[in-house]
């Protein structure tokens, strides 16, 4: 096992932002660590990362105990390198940078030349060695900042959000990158997302983080709004235009959940239920999630349903179909 | 008023003649402040990135105290070295009284502070995320703060020439700690205090000339550095 945790507790000001029960993670594999905002991936990668010390907890890296002794962690550090979410490339050219990690492991200038230049053209950035660090754009950032990890020559890579400040192009593009340094260099890559699809598609396995803790599966569909009183009725204002009746007493600002498994979806509109969700949409989004196909559709606000793939074989939807979509408000939670 | 016109007219003259005096207390002033700043440089930034890279009890005290001495009078400075080097003091048998060394000591004990802060200030103004970088990838605790003061290299050459500002035209440590012997401990403050006691303006006006365009350099390359740490 490559990482080993048991009861690790991270504290900031009193207020715990991770506490792990059990964690583990296997050499060789892609995991996605994937939460909302605020869930605590940053500080796991950077716990992970040893550059953040753990407050409390078992904590192994390749089954050795990891004592926060500072010989130690320089020997963990050079097997783990972190890509932090908006990555910072020191002053100097794009070549200089990739350089750093092989020059402080003291290799000798003509295998740094040879491989600065072949993590360059990995990362289709052949052309900007001589480039200054510092003026290049979020997606070259974030490849030059890859391309410095791998010459770390890491056991484990961990990415903080890798495609989030980049545009659709190079988000792919990046997502091939991670395949590959997994796939023909057999680094373990964790990365963390909150793109439920991003991470099906790229990671062996997602570990779910919300609130600091590990758990079994993920909220979806979260909404904030205003929880008003209408009749006998109370309904959430989403942005304003769009209300989601709920079972509660409560008012002001709430957060919501809808389950994406007990959304009905239908071509045909329905009859207003009350004590149902119905809204009308078009579908813009159809992906494949293991045994289910998770259907996006945007009613003023991007609804993600999960449909039993026989389900919607016979159902017939596509991609532009106008659809009604209802939940009963018991499969709406309130966090 | 043709009195000033006079004054500063003979001063550019003696300028432009390179009088051997007025060159000796130039060099004297230059060695001094040069050496000090250097010395100070090598004591003062490695103090301030610790200060600022590492985290212990006293720091903001230790930051409150280097934050008042900023404000110390030369003539405080110079009393205190004077009180350890004079033939009676704990150094008295050094000889260091009244020579350049003596000087450089008082100047390095002036801007120390200055050096510290500034670094402080310079670092605590650079981006966490070259530390966490520079960490990641392996560098050692010596290297990352290698790689913070390559990146706060702007900051901390303006600090250095904030230094040698302020050291180039103090008069408290230079006369009292050098004694103002003429080709020895000279410097183009003393001097000028000295030709200003004497009555005789020439000089004193050359060097005030000169200590002016020193300073106007300076202010060149400070600009410049402090131009470049905004870009």
């Amino acid at each position: 096992m490559l990482y080993k945790i048991k009861k690790l507790v991270k504290q900031y000001d009193g207020r715990k932002v991770l506490d792990i029960e059990s964690l583990n993670i296997k050499k060789g594999s892609v995991y996605g660590l994937l939460g909302p905002n605020g869930a605590g991936k940053t500080t796991l990668l950077e716990i992970l990362a040893f550059i953040l010390k753990a407050d409390e907890g078992e904590f192994y890296f390749n089954n050795n105990p990891v004592q926060y002794k500072n010989s130690d962690l320089l020997k963990f550090r050079k097997k783990v390198v972190l890509v932090q979410q908006h990555p910072i490339l020191f002053t100097t050219s794009v070549y200089r940078n990739i350089e750093f990690p092989l020059k402080i492991r003291k290799v000798p200038k003509p295998k740094r030349d040879k491989t600065v230049k072949e993590l360059l053209e990995m990362v289709d950035m052949s052309s900007f060695g001589s480039a200054a660090g510092n003026t290049l754009s979020g997606g070259e950032t974030q490849r030059a900042a890859i391309a410095q990890a791998l010459a770390c020559f890491p056991d484990v890579i961990l990415l903080d959000e890798p495609t989030s400040s980049v545009d659709i192009e190079n988000r792919a593009g990046i997502e091939n990158i991670i395949r590959k340094i997994n796939r023909e260099k057999g680094i373990t890559v964790l990365f963390t997302s909150h793109d439920m699809l991003q991470s099906s598609r790229i990671s062996d396995e997602i570990i779910y983080v919300n609130n600091g803790r590990i758990c079994g599966s993920i909220h979806e569909n979260i909404f904030s709004g205003k929880a008003v009183k209408n009749g006998n009725e109370v309904f959430v204002k989403v942005y304003d235009n769009i209300l989601i009746p709920l079972d509660t007493e409560r008012k002001g600002q709430v957060r919501i959940s809808v389950d994406p498994l007990r959304i009905d979806i239908k071509r045909e509109s329905a009859e207003k239920k009350s004590g149902m969700f119905q809204a009308r949409g078009n579908i813009v989004q159809l992906a494949d999630a293991d045994d289910k196909i998770r259907i996006t559709v945007d009613i003023d606000i991007s609804l993600s349903i999960l449909m039993n793939k026989t389900l919607f074989l016979k159902s017939g939807l596509s991609i532009g179909n106008e659809v009604t979509v209802e939940c009963p408000c018991e499969s709406i939670q309130i966090l | 008023m043709p009195f000033i016109f006079d004054s500063l007219k003979s001063a550019i003259l003696l300028i432009f003649s390179l009088d051997r005096e007025l060159l000796d207390v130039i060099s004297v002033s230059l060695r001094v402040s040069i050496l000090s700043t250097l010395a100070a440089g090598i004591t003062g930034i490695p103090m301030g990135l610790f200060i600022s890279m590492k985290e212990f009890a006293a720091k903001r005290f230790v930051i409150t105290i280097l934050n008042t001495l900023l404000a110390i009078p030369t003539v405080v400075v110079a009393l205190i070295v004077y009180t350890f080097i004079s033939r009676k003091g704990m150094l008295g048998s050094f000889n260091l009284l009244y020579t350049q060394t003596a000087i450089i000591i008082g100047q390095v004990i002036l801007i120390i502070p200055i050096l510290a802060t500034y670094t402080v200030s310079a670092i605590s103004r650079i981006d966490d995320r070259y530390r966490k970088t520079s960490l990641t990838l392996g560098a050692s605790g010596f290297q990352t703060a290698l790689v913070i003061m390559r990146e706060a290299r702007f900051s901390l050459v303006a600090a250095v020439i904030i230094a040698f500002g302020r050291v180039i035209a103090e008069v408290g440590i230079s006369m009292m700690l050098g004694g103002n012997a003429k080709g020895f401990t000279r410097t183009m403050t003393t001097a000028m205090a000295l030709e200003y006691d004497k009555g005789e303006f020439v000089l004193s006006v050359a060097l005030g000339i000169v200590l002016l365009l020193i300073s106007f350099f300076v202010n060149i390359i400070l600009n410049y550095f402090q131009g470049k740490s905004r870009v």
